[in-house]
């Protein structure tokens, strides 16, 4: 936490009573977390407070509301962003909700920069791909979907490389028009398209939807994931030296990895309603 | 015209920023600029020594950010008496005694008076790091074909995309002819398809460098020595020049070598 001098310490966790609004962060991006427990309008006069005295610590960097179980009507939410809007000027990148069945722990934003340069737009409360209400996260990310009632948002397209490091998320089907790199690891509620190498840790369908699908133009990543299933890759390290893998790359033929009795197969891709029969196990 | 802020970064450590720095800058200052040198590896400062400059130093980065002196007056001039200057970093600091705020100041100033202010970055992604960029326009990245370079590498790229320098060159350094064409070591296009950015030189691995570092002479004074012609042809790159890559290849042999003295066409040989 030194990361954030002049944070007052007895705000953030190791204190014995738990704070209706716990503060975390790493490198420039800072999650607010707010109690389950507490009321809402606790939470704000905390908010409030917090930000007329301290609001001049961050002056960049993502700032992420992170509302546990609870799930916040239109309004409440556009409370939060009013206090923060008056108090600070801060501009809220994202809410988060997490369904307390799944992960209790709050979400925190533990990379530098998730998915930063997605969100280029100045105003994030236009931003598309942020302003998802957060009862729609929460409805996406619950059991709901296996109902077939789920609001998956529409399709997000990164353009370029997702690099070591770089953590990007899309409640929707997620296109990405370059490489996904080792160290990286990309997450869509619906299919993971990869027009390039995927060498990173993805994971379609990360509600729990087996019936999402990975496509690539070859997969070499240490461990994939669709939905519920996991797969790893056993092959040895991949020799980056020389003319034959280059050649391989450009004339790569795409593969497809979905989820068949509970194990990830893939096969080359012929569709993506295909019936395919004919795949195999992957291991990388 | 305002002077351009170049930082020099890597991720991993060793791969050869100090010395691509000290060698980038005598070369732009070789051409005629004005250009800066700042070493920000506060409490680990080693672009003194490269450069031949340590005995010189009397006042250092954080007495000018904290003003305990002028910034003229930690400038130190480079030995050939080129327009070359040297803001060294503090030995006995660490990275929090500069801010990013305070390095941009600095960099902003000295724009309006020098065409290049170069970077070197330490090592890492945290403090140190962050320190460096924030002052700079434009990025070069040195790796070297090693997979753990390149890796690091790829994660700087996504750091300094994050922070608003797109399109950093790479600088590829310490290549060996030899190994690239045994396919034993990735070359230019290993490299350039793994990490999808520009290549803006090719440095093969040269033993004068070494030396050249420990007499305080960098290479580019060297005439005979090929990474120190490869920095000079990276400078003009970086200058606006087109200078075409060229792929570096194994030394000659004997046979080749006589074969030039007396006249005799042999197999063309080059370095980047």
């Amino acid at each position: 936490m030194s990361e954030f001098p002049g944070i007052d310490s007895s705000r953030l966790s190791g204190e014995s009573k738990r704070r209706p609004v716990l503060i975390t962060g790493r490198g420039t991006d800072v999650a607010f977390n707010l109690d389950d427990e507490a009321p809402l309008d606790q939470l704000t006069d905390e908010l409030s407070d917090y930000l007329a005295e301290q609001s001049a610590l961050y002056s960049r960097g993502g700032i992420s509301i992170n509302t546990g179980s609870r799930i916040l009507s239109d309004d409440e939410e556009a409370e939060i962003r009013r206090i923060f809007k008056e108090k600070s000027g801060l501009k809220i990148a994202r809410f988060i909700s997490v369904p307390s069945e799944h992960d209790p722990q709050p979400e925190l934003l533990t990379e530098d920069p998730p998915v930063a340069r997605l969100r280029k737009d100045p105003d994030p409360v236009d931003d598309p791909v942020v302003n998802l209400s957060s009862a729609d996260l929460a409805r996406a990310l619950s059991g709901l979907s296996q109902q077939g009632q789920r609001s998956r948002s529409g399709g997000m397209v990164v353009r370029g490389t997702v690099r070591s490091g770089e953590s990007v998320q899309h409640f929707g089907d997620l296109v990405i028009l370059g490489d996904v790199n080792p160290g990286s690891e990309v997450v869509a509620d619906g299919d993971i398209v990869v027009m390039g190498s995927l060498k990173g840790l993805p994971h379609a369908g990360a509600s729990g939807d087996e019936k999402a699908a990975i496509i690539a133009l070859s997969v070499t990543s240490p461990r994939i994931r669709i939905g519920p299933c996991e797969a790893s890759g056993q092959s040895p390290h991949e020799n980056p030296v020389g003319r034959k893998r280059r050649k391989d790359a450009a004339t790569a033929q795409p593969l497809i990895a979905y989820v068949r009795r509970k194990s990830i197969y893939v096969s080359p891709f012929a569709g993506r309603f295909a019936r395919y029969t004919k795949g195999v196990p992957y291991e990388g | 015209m305002k002077g351009r802020t170049i930082v020099i970064t890597s991720g991993k450590g060793g791969v050869g920023k100090t010395t691509a720095t000290a060698n980038l800058g005598t070369a732009l200052a070789m051409r005629g600029h004005r250009v800066v040198v700042i070493d920000t590896d506060i409490g680990l400062r080693n672009l003194d020594v490269i450069m031949g400059l340590e005995n010189r130093i009397v006042y250092d980065l954080v007495n000018v950010v904290e003003g305990k002196c002028r910034v003229r007056q930690a400038m130190i001039q480079d030995k050939h008496k080129l327009e070359l200057y040297l803001i060294p970093a503090a030995q006995t600091r660490d990275k929090d005694a500069v801010s990013p705020s305070q390095l941009k100041a600095l960099c902003a100033g000295l724009e309006e008076e020098f065409d290049y202010i170069l970077i070197d970055c330490p090592a890492g992604i945290e403090q140190g790091f962050k320190n460096a960029v924030a002052a700079a326009g434009e990025a070069i990245i040195v790796t070297t074909p090693e997979v753990s370079a390149i890796r690091d590498a790829d994660r700087v790229i996504g750091l300094l995309d994050a922070s608003g320098l797109h399109r950093p060159k790479l600088v590829i350094n310490r290549i060996s002819a030899e190994m690239v064409k045994r396919g034993d070591m990735m070359g230019q296009e290993d490299v350039e398809s793994l990490l999808a950015v520009e290549v803006i030189g090719l440095v093969p691995a040269d033993e004068r460098t070494v030396s050249a570092a420990n007499r305080g002479i960098p290479a580019v004074h060297d005439p005979r020595s090929a990474a120190g012609s490869a920095f000079t042809r990276i400078a003009a790159r970086v200058d606006g020049e087109e200078v075409p890559l060229k792929e570096i290849e194994p030394r000659p042999g004997m046979l080749n070598r006589l074969r030039d003295m007396v006249g005799i066409k042999g197999r063309a040989y080059s370095h980047a």
